[in-house]
């Protein structure tokens, strides 16, 4: 995923120290040049040597996890039904078997239209595909925690935080890892209620439909959250808070006017309620 | 330096978005994705589609020899064409010989980020055959979209 500014800065600081140890404190003038070339080289090393991954493909692969439930959802209705259908009929279930058996699949209908079948789907359906997005969401979450706790940052100590460090983890490191940015606000009342705003949600800040059907937008954009509930949820599962005792939802709120416009209309809060 | 009207095609032929200015002094006027220039698409789609196969034809060696303007009596017709089969054309007046940054900055920071980016619209706007080969009738009508392309293109107009 990405890397940020500060976590660079961090790094030039901790070779800064690296080296004016290693270093006789001789250097002065002209050497003090190539002592900044040096330095430029290294972090030039350094960074080379991240692991790095294209944000836009990230980013696409993220979105994507919805219609992909939806897909999926949609393939388990269908063998169900085919089931029920040709349950006494022999000949038509081998021939539905080799049918399955294709070398080349069909594809899947195009996103946008396996988003609009979400937004139709009756009820039952729709939430399926939300516990599934959230599943998906939660493993990420669980997977994040143990990536920036054990490479990223050896010296946080969980066993001696209390709640709110831990959200101020999330809002932090967990959102600066997925997204590239932090929360922009939490709200607390110190009984295991958060809210936590994030004015521009970074993946949906280019959907939009036609110029007229914005209540319907919001509606179809709201799956997107989904994911994201999951991660919190699993990254609080992963420093012992268990699933059924953390409520988590996500909603629209408007965006405070000293913040810039962007072309989504409205920020996202994330309600978690932890109860002890 | 004006601009009189802007085209998108897709690599089924069709034309997926037309915005036509009609006064100079108003950048809001005229008219947008409208019925009444679906016949002038289909002439400038097939004069561009002509000229292209032509400079094929003519180019010394293997190399992709493309149209990038062509010069009429009154006006000047600007095409950007993508790998995958998008045409971005701009019409204007003479005094300025080359849009070619204008189309590549449409395409690059307009098209790709609000058409391709967004999950809720479609990368393909033919839905099934019967839409192909210039049959089609769908066209960008995405909010951010056309609302970035007006801010892009308005100042352009009269100039």
């Amino acid at each position: 995923m990405v890397r940020t500014k500060e976590d660079l800065n961090q790094s030039i600081k901790k070779m800064n120290r690296i080296n004016a140890a290693s270093n006789t404190p001789t250097a002065v003038g002209t050497q003090e040049t190539t002592e900044q070339q040096k330095l430029q080289h290294q972090l030039q090393i350094f960074q080379n040597s991240l692991p790095k991954v294209s944000q836009t493909a990230y980013m696409l692969l993220l979105n994507e996890c919805v219609p992909l439930s939806m897909a999926v959802e949609k393939k388990r209705g269908d063998r169900a039904l085919n089931l029920v259908g040709n349950g006494d009929d022999e000949v038509s279930q081998t021939e539905g078997k080799l049918e399955g058996v294709h070398l080349s699949p069909p594809l899947d209908p195009p996103s946008n239209q396996l988003c609009r079948e979400l937004y139709e789907a009756d009820e039952e359906k729709h939430n399926r595909v939300l516990d599934r997005l959230r599943n998906i969401g939660f493993e990420i979450g669980n997977k994040v925690t143990e990536l920036l706790v054990f490479s990223n940052n050896p010296n946080l100590h969980f066993k001696d935080m209390d709640l709110l460090s831990v959200m101020k983890f999330i809002c932090r490191d967990v959102w600066r890892q997925m997204f590239n940015k932090q929360v922009d606000n939490l709200k607390t009342n110190h009984r295991g209620t958060f809210y936590l705003f994030d004015y521009d949600y970074k993946p949906i800040q280019t959907f939009a439909l036609d110029s007229e059907s914005s209540a319907k937008e919001l509606q179809m954009v709201k799956p997107f959250l989904e994911i994201t509930v999951g991660v919190i949820k699993g990254v609080l599962a992963s420093i012992g808070h268990a699933p059924e005792n953390v409520v988590c939802l996500a909603s629209y709120v408007d965006r405070p006017e000293e913040k810039p416009r962007s072309s989504f209309t409205k920020g996202v809060s994330f309600h978690v309620q932890v109860t002890m | 330096m004006a601009i009189y009207s802007f085209w998108i095609f897709d690599k089924h032929c069709n034309c997926i978005f037309d915005r036509e200015w009609t006064l100079i002094s108003n950048s809001a006027s005229g008219t947008m994705n409208s019925k009444q220039t679906e016949e002038t698409a289909k002439l400038l789609y097939g004069m561009i589609y002509s000229l292209r196969s032509v400079t094929k034809k003519l180019s010394r060696d293997d190399s992709t020899n493309e149209v990038r303007s062509i010069s009429i009596g009154k006006y000047r017709i600007h095409t950007y064409c993508t790998a995958s089969g998008l045409w971005f054309v701009l019409l204007s007046d003479y005094k300025q010989s080359s849009y070619a940054h204008v189309l590549r900055y449409i395409h690059s920071h307009i098209y790709v980020k609000y058409v391709t980016h967004n999950i809720l619209s479609p990368y393909d706007f033919a839905e099934n055959e019967n839409e192909t080969r210039g049959r089609g009738f769908r066209k960008i009508s995405n909010r951010n979209f056309i609302s970035a392309l007006e801010s892009f293109l308005g100042p352009m107009i009269a100039q």
